[in-house]
């Protein structure tokens, strides 16, 4: 009687011990494979999101009569990227957390004369915040299209 | 606890592998709508501009796998019809280029390495193949049809 009841209390010990150390590495794991995934989910979405963007920009008008225009028209292309809206209201909210329109890069390639030839998009260090860790993307994502839109040197955006 | 570490690293890959798989496949389908608009912005019923489409293709930077990666075995062929598509060579041009009004750009051979997947019976690899296809010739503006 007196053995069985020590047995018992000893097993009770190892499973005490043998959950703790499970415990640990299945909440490793979930941890793991929630940073991985949340962080593959958004950078899958700022991937679209700039994708969207630069499709918008090869697609525009590119007006050129003054440096502000340009930087009207550049404004309107980060907005896309980040609100998917060229114009958002002041109700419009990012498509993902914590990006800026200042963390979205345009750059305008030009080969011969001012027309542009391509333009390039890049997204500067967006963090995701993966609760057990952060993840910073700086310089990606980035892509390139060939600007096929109309090129208006002298018109002013509206 | 071997069903369990089954489980486990099956819900891993899933996490962890299928994620990579959608960015690749996202990344190598904006590459090549781009190459694709590239290509057919080239078209101008020459021979030259089918060269000019392939090298403007050859020339534009796209990056896989969270852009660690260049892509690799592009094909650029061109088509009049969207049924019947060429792929010209140096030693095989094509015969009636005056024809030819879309680009379809491919990108086939982004492989995908599994980690966690292939411990639990999936495979080493996972190839994740992206094409597009656009439209456009002298003053018709490009577009892209698929």
């Amino acid at each position: 009687m007196r053995l069985r009841r020590m047995r018992t209390t000893s097993q009770a010990g190892h499973a005490m011990l043998e959950l703790a150390v499970c415990a640990g590495v299945l909440v490793m794991f979930l941890a793991g494979a929630f940073q991985f995934g949340y962080t593959f989910y958004l950078y899958n979405r700022l991937v679209t999101a700039v994708g969207n963007g630069a499709r918008y920009a090869a697609q525009r008008t590119y007006r050129g009569a003054s440096p502000q225009d340009v930087e009207r028209g550049n404004a309107a292309i980060r907005n896309m990227v980040v609100y998917g809206d060229p114009q958002p209201t002041p109700e419009s909210f990012a498509m993902l957390p914590n990006l800026r329109p200042d963390q979205v890069e345009v750059r305008w390639i030009k080969t011969s004369g001012s027309a542009p030839a391509a333009v390039d998009l890049t997204v500067h260090h967006y963090t995701v915040d993966a609760v057990f860790h952060s993840f910073d993307f700086d310089g990606r994502p980035a892509v390139e299209f060939p600007y096929v839109g109309r090129y208006a040197p002298h018109e002013r955006e509206p | 606890m071997c069903s369990c570490m089954f489980i486990l690293l099956a819900a891993m890959g899933l996490a962890f592998d299928l994620g990579r798989i959608y960015i690749v496949r996202n990344e190598a389908q904006m590459f090549v709508d781009a190459a694709a608009m590239a290509a057919a912005a080239q078209i101008d019923g020459t021979p030259a501009g089918l060269e000019r489409a392939r090298f403007a293709v050859e020339r534009l930077p796209g990056r896989w796998n969270m852009a660690a990666e260049v892509f690799r075995e592009i094909t650029v062929e061109f088509s009049g019809d969207g049924q019947h598509w060429l792929l010209p060579t140096a030693t095989h041009p094509v015969a009636e280029p005056e024809l030819l009004r879309l680009a379809r750009v491919t990108a086939p051979a982004n492989r995908v390495d599994i980690t966690f997947l292939r411990a639990v019976g999936g495979p080493k690899q996972f190839t994740v193949p992206a094409y597009a296809v656009a439209r456009g010739r002298g003053a018709e503006p490009v577009r892209l049809v698929e």
